[in-house]
């Protein structure tokens, strides 16, 4: 468990910085979740409010990390949420199930993830 | 059928027949309530009822006091005004301050020029913003009780940005000279007592000479490092009267204070802890009080080749410069020096905190990490706000001024570094840019995620004002709370580009301060652009009148998220703690049903407006008839409805 945890951290660390945001593997072990509750969840709970819309990213505290197509396994997704390592709220059980982490998972992985700046121009002045 | 009314007869016979009759009743009538309700109608008199007043004019003769006057003490306020060459007076007009206002409309042909504001809050946020433009402190004059009061938050967050603003307010001192009604209710023993807690220095001046002499000494202490505030209360009676002699008045000497260098050998033990560094770091948030200041810092980081770490209280360092690595803040983590200039929250900026059920925090740096610190804010603190922040444990700690201080420490660290350090230098310095690189184009690969959603993503919204500004000579001196994108896109190099925040993180800031900025930059032929919240709009948006009547030309956007959205994730955040609600979170944080239309407010302020802009594509050409206003000489609003951070 104690190993668990610390790799969770270290990949919301990496999140968080904004590297790695796409990633294949990360959802392979993830339970099956309904993107579409996952993006009402996201909205009426209140994860876009520091997360963004698009999982984007935006700043709490701090910064707080892009979720779009994240790269963070859904364990430590997961873990992350229930206990988190930082000044993120923690939602309980009470406040969101297992079934609803799913599904906010599912949705963030359905979001599209950065795309070249090269493509746009107005983003290399 | 009704008794035909009698037509009242206003001749002047009848009108002291009148005023006969009130006399007399007034001898003979038992003493009631002024407000109780008569038993009986009274009868109706030929003529409305003259008072004393009245009655004295018809009956007495002339008044033997005089009735003109040559002279006034406002004429001498404002040549003394003039002579500290102050070039505006941000005002709420009120009748305690009736005698100065008029003098410097006459006496001055306007000058310090007079600026019309519709709340305390704005002039004083006004001048804030102007001063650190400028670099010299706005007049800003109030009612001295309720006008003063109104003018306090923004004072407070002077005071904790440290930005010199001389600030005045009307009296009435003696007891006597006092007419009945508001002026006993706007007159106070000690008017400054409630601000006294926020400003360096204030006076309550008792003769026109006093006056002066307190301008002046106001003035100085204002603009003296570390800078802030002051006020004045100005007596009515000093303000109104003529001036009784005018040949013994004068005008003393103003010269500035020379901010002071930190101690000479104390510079030089720095320098050599920062030469013999491996990883020495900057951090900074307010160094750059003139033009000079970036320079002096880019001089020193490019001299060590160290990381620099920009807080942004003032423009201090170039936001493309290869050095600068203020989104690096791990390398806090990785230093062996810190020098930190001029900082206002030095614990919180060193130190990992966190903001849950029990609060904790440690260092960010390692325990054998050397801390030099060089400044002035520590040298004039008060008591009851804390503003001051944690105790910090540093290791060298040099009073003097950052900015003054600069050249000598770069140069004492030149004497210390010989080619074997020039050649490591600069592999510490390549591995910098590389960061720095790195980083900068990861912002960029950032900024595409949700590039065409709506509501529009604060970085898409950044880089369209952007990609419309970038060949102007431009100048950003406004931003909603944790708004990064500007520093982490834009490439600010000149000292103009930026002014820093609020200070004291109060509300209502922005708007008046970027115009306050705007007009410094005005007679510069800058172009003036600001960003801020809805929520911080809505707490001084009559500041745009104040644009349009004085033809400040700014470039606003407002950043629409309908929310306090910091307070609105600190809801969700206790809600969850306590497991409950956290669907509920918007009451009372948000702003919206309705939804406010910024655009529609600034037009009828009679600025520009653009907006509610929800789609992407709609802004840029939204941004476009924006700047044409602005470039037309006024100020443009545009609504851009974003995501919330």
């Amino acid at each position: 468990m104690k190993k668990f945890k610390r790799i969770a951290v270290t990949a919301l660390a990496v999140a968080a910085l904004g590297v790695g945001s796409v990633s294949v593997a990360a959802a392979q072990d993830a339970p099956q979740g309904n993107a579409a509750n996952g993006k009402r969840i996201f909205l009426a709970d209140g994860c876009f409010t520091c997360h963004g819309r698009s999982g984007q990213g935006g700043a709490y505290n701090g910064p707080a990390p892009i979720l779009a197509h994240t790269a963070l396994p859904f364990d430590g997704f997961k873990g992350q949420l229930r206990n988190p390592s930082d000044d993120m709220p923690a939602f309980s059980e009470a406040v969101l199930s297992d079934k609803d982490i799913a599904d906010i998972y599912a949705f963030v992985q359905s979001l599209p993830g950065p795309t070249s700046a090269k493509d746009i121009a107005i983003l290399n002045n | 059928m009704p008794k035909r009314r009698q037509q009242p007869d206003a001749s002047r016979r009848n009108f002291l027949k009148g005023a006969g009759l009130v006399g007399a009743a007034a001898a003979v009538a038992p003493p009631v309530a002024a407000n109780a309700m008569p038993a009986v109608p009274a009868e109706k008199l030929k003529a409305a009822l003259p008072g004393p007043r009245h009655v004295a004019t018809e009956t007495m003769p002339p008044n033997s006091d005089p009735v003109n006057q040559s002279s006034s003490g406002g004429d001498f306020m404002t040549d003394v005004l003039n002579s500290l060459g102050i070039e505006y007076m941000a005002i709420n007009c009120a009748s305690s301050y009736r005698g100065l206002h008029e003098a410097v409309i006459n006496h001055g042909n306007n000058k310090p020029e007079i600026i019309t504001c519709v709340h305390e809050d704005i002039a004083v946020h006004m001048a804030q913003g102007y001063a650190k433009i400028e670099g010299k402190p706005m007049a800003m004059a109030c009612h001295g009780v309720v006008g003063l009061q109104h003018a306090t938050m923004a004072m407070y967050n002077a005071w904790c940005d440290r930005v010199p603003v001389l600030v005045m307010g009307g009296n009435i001192m003696e007891a006597d000279k006092r007419a009945p009604g508001a002026e006993w209710l706007h007159a106070g023993v000690d008017i400054g007592q409630i601000v006294r807690e926020f400003t360096k220095w204030d006076d309550q001046p008792a003769s026109l000479q006093h006056f002066a002499e307190s301008a002046v000494r106001a003035y100085k202490i204002a603009t003296t490092p570390p800078m802030g505030p002051v006020f004045l209360a100005l007596d009515a009676e000093l303000q109104e009267n003529p001036i009784p002699d005018a040949e013994s008045l004068r005008i003393p000497k103003f010269a500035p204070v020379i901010p002071p260098q930190g101690d000479s050998a104390a510079i030089a033990q720095a320098a050599k802890m920062l030469v013999e560094a491996q990883n020495p770091v900057i951090v900074c948030d307010r160094v750059a009080r003139t033009p000079a200041g970036m320079a002096n810092l880019v001089e020193l980081a490019e001299t060590l080749q160290c990381a620099v770490i920009d807080n942004a209280g003032r423009m201090n360092f170039p936001s493309r410069h290869p050095l600068n690595q203020s989104f690096r803040r791990a390398m806090i983590g990785q230093a062996d020096v810190i020098l930190a200039i001029e900082m206002n929250d030095l614990w919180g900026t060193l130190t990992h905190f966190s903001d849950r059920i029990n609060r904790r925090s440690r260092p960010a740096y390692k325990p054998d990490t050397k801390v030099i610190t060089l400044g002035v804010r520590d040298l004039y603190l008060k008591s009851n706000y804390q503003d001051f922040g944690r105790w910090q444990d540093v290791d060298l700690d040099i009073a003097g001024d950052g900015e003054a201080s600069l050249p000598a420490l770069t140069e004492a660290a030149k004497r210390l570094i010989d080619d074997g350090r020039k050649s490591a230098y600069a592999e510490r310095g390549k591995k910098l840019a590389a960061a720095h690189l790195a980083m900068v184009e990861r912002s960029k690969t950032d900024a595409t995620i949700g590039w065409d959603a709506s509501p529009i993503t604060t970085a898409r919204m950044c880089a369209e004002v952007y990609n419309q500004i970038k060949d102007e000579d431009w100048s950003v001196v406004g931003t909603s709370i944790r708004l990064s994108w500007m520093h982490r896109l834009w490439d600010f190099k000149k000292p103009h580009q930026w002014n820093g925040v609020s200070g004291g993180a109060g509300v209502g800031y922005n708007l008046p301060a970027s115009l306050g900025a705007a007009l410094a930059n005005k007679k510069h032929g800058r172009f003036t652009l600001a960003f801020g919240g809805d929520g911080d709009f809505m707490f001084n948006p009559g500041a745009l009148w104040t644009a349009a009547h004085h033809k400040i030309p700014i470039l606003y956007i407002v950043q629409n998220n309908r929310a306090y959205h910091q307070e609105y994730m600190y809801l969700i955040a206790m809600a969850a703690r306590h497991g409950r609600g956290v669907d509920k979170m918007d009451i009372g944080t948000t702003i919206k049903d309705p939804n406010i239309d910024y655009a529609t407010v600034a037009r009828g302020m009679g600025a520009h407006g653009e907006g509610p802009i929800t789609d992407p594509k709609d802004l840029a050409p939204a941004l476009t008839r924006a700047i044409a206003a602005v470039k037309a000489g006024g100020p443009a609003v545009v609504d851009v409805v974003t995501d919330p951070r």
